[in-house]
């Protein structure tokens, strides 16, 4: 019986997992075809945002309800956001899409946080031809990642985005390690994963090139639960220097193993994990002193040109309606920026028209001034990212706060302090 | 050296790989169910201590001798309102009954603590830090020795209590012949009732030590049930001795993996696993389905 048993079940399993997979392709093929067909003469503008709000990343997706009232506001009534959750799944994420462009025929997509949910969307509405404005995954990842060649300028006509790239974090590094005196030798963890593999590839030989010694002991799996062959490593290399992509969990062990077997670097740089307080907060004292990068702060000079929200009071009023700020604030409001820029350039039932017009769009959102035409390519505006590190809490609410040591990628923002070494 | 201190990394993890697996083992000694909800039922009981060392000031350990008759109760009724009624359904029923309650759970506690990343780390203090140096390089954490008794106690507490005791001899009876028990008199239903509850206490000890290695969130479940199944298969399905061992193998199999390259890490843990159900014992698993439990 148990052989039926789980003979039936991974059968099942697959015969799922295949279904999921083919969905997508599937709706796609259909979305060609009704794509043409849209009915011109509805009145509401219906735009989808796909964001993870449950799932492994679901970090990403929690200030969206506070963004999605403060968007939906300022719209008013011809304006119907439909927002979806990803639930962090990339299959998850290409159903929701296509549901979004046939069953719901939105006129203009926006999707946020992590290559596993942003670019099935983007490729979806590219497919579809429906314009899409996507943010906070590392363009390569965005652009590259979804078959672009190195030597293609425009790739896309329909789907476009803004965001930090490698460039952004090899100036922030290369800004912020010289702050603490060091032997200049970085020991890297990064991981077995597209963010990984491209942070291998292109920021290593940059840091390289900058007189940094690299000690990179492979690349590990995600999900790893025990680090003692690296940690050795980086002690045997004496590297005072460190620097990881992980996955939360990962980063925690890691750590935590690190503290244990008498690993102390100087400077403990990480990305992808330590963005938000909570990922911080849940290591302890040995969380405190660590260095991130911030595509956000609330200290950042710009305001939210379609609700005319301040970072700062983008910042309070989410602190007010309960929890510390997050830099996801930040990316996600300045999609509504740029929907509501686009929608104003261009007629909103005229898909093609309205892509055209994302691709020379200006505006002003929280996280700075958005120039397209002029980044890297003409899909991409590349956005700054700045160093920061975690201290201590000043406000007795919270347990610790991020304060801007770097701000190279954008002069405008304040530095708060200097990166300090970290004590452990 | 390098490898010297692998090995004994990797059975401090097996240590931790063999508390998830316990009560998976049990599970499916006794009642022949894969339990797809075990790695979301450690979470759910993680969750619940952290709630008492933060709201309570609780120390960790406190907050689990509080929160383990509270699971224990949970996994009594998770057997009375649920696993009981799907198991009348056929083979079948149960996995996809385990496998609907994980995402049931995984959503509820999204609900309710937010998709945050916690840790008991912090609240543990220097338990979750500190270690013995032995040398430059073998150093031995507090906290891997924690794990690695607790292992030892619960798997060999339980293997006593199967052997032993009057309850375990009914569970046992239960394994082999549950119809055949009934005849004299040992209640099939209560048996599985009180190995559920077992087993989901087992599974908070292990989340609440996940959670002091690592961080966790509402779906940090399902990547530990994996580590947890390999276990059991490999030190031999329903032998509760033999998961520990399970646990110890996986462990080193994936610490030394590592020194050889990190990227072999997972993946060497995955080959011990597909060698052992490829030989004799693995083939044994879908001969001798009714084997007792150890």
């Amino acid at each position: 019986m148990d052989v039926s048993k789980t003979g039936t079940s991974r059968r099942d399993l697959l015969r799922g997992v295949s279904l999921a997979a083919a969905t997508p392709l599937l709706a796609a093929c259909g979305g060609l075809g009704s794509s043409k067909s849209t009915d011109t003469t509805r009145k509401t503008i219906k735009i989808g945002f796909v964001s993870p709000r449950t799932g492994a990343t679901a970090g990403f997706g929690e200030p969206d309800a506070y963004v999605l009232e403060l968007a939906r506001k300022a719209f008013g009534s011809d304006v119907q956001i439909l927002d979806r959750d990803s639930q962090s799944n990339p299959q998850r994420s290409a159903q929701v899409a296509n549901d979004l462009i046939n069953g719901d025929q939105v006129d203009l997509m926006l999707t946020t946080s992590t290559p596993e949910t942003v670019n099935p969307v983007s490729d979806a509405c590219e497919a579809a031809g429906v314009p899409c404005v996507s943010t906070v995954v590392p363009w390569e990842a965005w652009y590259f990642g979804r078959g672009a060649k190195p030597d293609d300028k425009q790739a896309y006509k329909f789907t476009y985005h803004f965001c930090f790239g490698v460039e952004q974090f090899h100036n922030m590094y290369t800004h912020e390690w010289p702050q603490v005196a060091t032997n200049k030798k970085v020991g890297v963890m990064w991981p077995n994963d597209s963010d990984g593999n491209a942070i291998r590839a292109a920021l290593g030989p940059l840091l390289k090139q900058s007189g940094y010694t690299i000690v990179d002991p492979g690349a590990y799996t995600d999900g790893t639960n025990d680090f003692s062959a690296q940690i050795a490593r980086f002690k045997a290399e004496k590297c005072e220097i460190f620097n990881t992509f992980p996955i939360p969990p990962d980063f925690a062990t890691f750590w935590r193993q690190a503290a244990q077997q008498g690993y102390r670097p100087k400077i403990c740089q990480v990305a992808k994990t330590g963005l938000f307080p909570s990922q911080v907060e849940a290591l302890g004292d040995i969380g405190v002193d660590i260095a991130g990068g911030a595509y956000w702060a609330p200290t950042y000079p710009y305001k939210s040109s379609l609700t005319g929200v301040t970072s700062q009071a983008l910042g309070d009023g989410y602190q007010a309606a309960g929890k510390q700020w997050n830099q996801q604030l930040g990316p996600s409001l300045a999609l509504f920026d740029v929907a509501a820029a686009a929608l104003k350039a261009a007629d909103p039932k005229d898909k093609q028209a309205l892509a055209k017009a994302i691709g020379s769009l200006d505006v002003e959102t929280p996280i700075g001034r958005l120039q397209w035409g002029k980044g890297p390519n003409a899909n991409v505006v590349a956005t700054p990212i700045l160093g920061g590190q975690w201290i201590k809490a000043t406000d007795s609410r919270y347990k610790v706060e991020f304060v801007l040591v770097e701000n190279s990628s954008d002069p405008n923002v304040p530095v708060a302090a200097k990166l300090r070494e970290y004590r452990g | 050296m390098n490898y010297a201190n692998a090995v004994l990394q990797g059975v401090f993890l097996g240590g931790l790989y063999a508390l998830f697996a316990c009560g998976l083992s049990l599970i499916f000694g006794v009642m022949r169910i894969i339990n797809l909800a075990h790695g979301d039922l450690a979470v759910l009981g993680a969750f619940l201590v952290w709630s008492l060392t933060t709201h309570l000031g609780a120390g960790p350990f406190v907050a689990l001798a509080a929160a383990l008759p509270v699971m224990l109760i949970v996994g009594y009724l998770l057997h009375r309102t649920i696993l009981a009624r799907s198991l009348r359904g056929g083979p079948l029923t149960p996995l996809l009954t385990t496998f609907g309650l994980a995402i049931v759970i995984q959503n509820a506690l999204l609900q309710v603590y937010s998709p945050d990343v916690r840790s008991l780390g912090g609240a543990a203090g220097d338990l979750a830090t500190g270690s013995w140096h032995l040398t430059e390089q073998i150093s031995i954490s507090y906290l891997g020795v924690l794990i690695l008794s607790a292992a030892v106690l619960v798997l060999g507490g339980l293997s006593v209590l199967l052997r032993r005791s009057a309850f375990g001899r009914e569970m046992r009876a239960t394994a082999q012949d549950a119809d055949t028990a009934a005849l004299v008199g040992v209640p099939a239903q209560s048996v599985y009732a009180k190995a559920t509850a077992i087993a989901v206490a087992t599974a908070t000890v292990a989340g609440v030590f996940l959670a002091m290695r690592s961080t966790f969130d509402p779906s940090s479940g399902p990547t530990q049930l994996i580590f947890a199944f390999e276990a059991v298969v490999i030190g031999g399905l329903g032998s509760l001795w033999g998961t520990l061992w399970g646990g110890m193998i996986l462990g080193v199999a994936q610490t030394i993996g590592a020194t050889i390259d990190p990227q072999y890490s997972i993946l060497a843990g995955h080959l011990v696993f597909l060698i052992v159900l490829a030989g004799p014992r693995g083939r044994s698993l879908f001969t001798h389905r009714r084997e007792a439990t150890a």
